[in-house]
């Protein structure tokens, strides 16, 4: 095929994001299964569901094993993707300066469930109303997030128990990133700061019930094309 | 994905990578436009992917595979032993970064296994070679609706006497990971993140040049 040349911006974002290619599977898929069980432990609901709503932060971690975190082979700052989009600043200080300390960037992935809908954006970076960890009114009490991989999919799982006396609906969920940049800090003691966004945003309709007494398991399941 | 988990809708597919090649004559005219969907992360990527519940729940380790073959432990974590990847800083620096897209002119069949090119065209002038311009980094990410994307990009010229044919693409990354105490630091290589074959060969002419970009999109 023979083109005109390209003259900007505009002329190469139609090249590089075309619309015209045929269905294929997408780079990557992603599923959300709930389960709830009554206080007695029998299951009363099971929901699977395509995750729909990936965020501008998805993106973003995907370019971290991609690109890396340096801005060259010999540079001691941060690639302007990780400041521009993340916020992480361009160089960590570490204690000291001349020490053979150093910095090192990791993530965890955790659950989080609300009661409300909002429209998506792609800049998104909460629900619209998280439920909080937590035994009393409209408050569920989260487990701890454990994450398996099997080939080229990874599962995030979170549990949680409904302790008040009302049911809760589950209308919204959120897969969130916490990413920890570690080192020592002036008073040479370690400390890792912590920069948030939400990966996914999805709805539940018609809404995952948890009655008083129940437990319920979220899972996140991401497939890379591989 | 389990089948009861298919969007039967009209939904478009919400994350996808794109492969585009701009080729170029000796006068700077574009002669063809490549496009196609890549599909592949490897091991690697996956593996760099993964999140610290991961290790931590299961007390592993990751082994990431260089493109020399030679492999390197990734285990992620806030303790003091922990093999993160290492973050620019004041003090002791491990450089982590995208080496380049190289492109080659073999293929394997199973890309998520792959650790190197089949057959990587080197960086030069002599005879099927190309010379690799430096690689461009996103700087940011464009959002245009609900669609948001990035991309990397490199320019090769063909010098080398005669046409180069292009069948396979790659993203390679130099690691070291670390710990916040640098004792634990590693310089685990190039790695190969990403691949691709080339749903048909790119044939670059002498004196000409080829352009890639590697486009990752949300909601396109």
């Amino acid at each position: 095929m023979v083109t005109p040349d390209l003259t900007g911006e505009e002329d190469i974002a139609k090249l590089i994001i075309p619309n015209d290619l045929p269905k294929e599977q997408p780079a990557l898929t992603a599923y959300i299964v709930a389960k709830v069980y009554d206080k007695e432990g029998h299951i009363i609901r099971y929901h699977r569901q395509p995750m729909r709503s990936p965020t501008q932060w998805l993106l973003a971690l995907t370019a971290i094993p991609l690109i890396g975190t340096y801005s060259s082979s010999s540079s001691s700052t941060a690639n302007s993707f990780l400041v521009n989009v993340l916020g992480m600043p361009s160089q960590q200080y570490t204690y000291p300066a001349e020490s053979p300390n150093s910095a090192n960037l990791s993530w965890d992935f955790s659950i989080q469930l609300g009661s409300s809908t909002q429209a998506f954006s792609p800049t998104l970076n909460s629900l619209a109303a998280p439920i909080a960890n937590g035994s009393g009114a409209g408050q569920l009490s989260y487990g701890s997030v454990t994450a398996t991989y099997s080939g080229t999919t990874i599962y995030t799982y979170v549990t949680v128990v409904n302790y008040s006396s009302t049911t809760i609906n589950v209308t919204e969920i959120g897969l969130v990133v916490t990413f920890y940049i570690q080192f020592m800090n002036s008073s040479n003691a370690y400390q890792a700061n912590t920069y948030t966004y939400l990966l996914t945003y999805d709805t539940f309709s018609p809404a995952i019930t948890l009655p008083p007494g129940a437990i319920a398991t979220f899972e996140v399941a991401i497939s890379f094309s591989g | 994905m389990p089948e009861d988990a298919y969007d039967i809708g009209n939904h478009v597919p919400t994350f996808n990578a794109y492969l585009t090649a701009i080729v170029r004559d000796s006068e700077g005219k574009i002669i063809k436009v490549h496009r196609q969907r890549s599909h592949s992360p490897t091991a690697n990527f996956i593996g760099l992917f993964l999140p610290m519940a991961y290790f931590s729940t299961n007390n592993v380790s990751f082994t990431l595979t260089n493109t020399g073959g030679s492999t390197c432990t990734y285990q992620p974590g806030l303790e003091s032993s922990s093999k993160d990847i290492a973050y620019p800083n004041t003090g002791a620096n491990h450089n982590t970064y995208i080496v380049m897209i190289q492109v080659g002119s073999g293929q394997q069949s199973n890309p998520y296994t792959a650790t190197a090119l089949a057959a990587p065209i080197a960086n030069g002038s002599g005879a099927g070679q190309l010379v690799y311009q430096p690689v461009t980094l996103p700087s940011n990410i464009t959002i245009n609706g609900n669609t948001a994307y990035f991309y990397i990009t490199q320019t090769y010229n063909n010098i080398s006497g005669s046409t180069i044919t292009i069948t396979e693409v790659g993203i390679i990354l130099e690691l070291q990971v670390t710990n916040y105490w640098n004792t634990s630091s590693t310089n685990c290589g190039n790695m190969l993140v990403w691949y691709d074959v080339l749903s048909s060969p790119i044939s670059v002419p002498n004196a000409g040049s080829v352009t890639i970009y590697y486009t990752f999109a949300v909601n396109p």
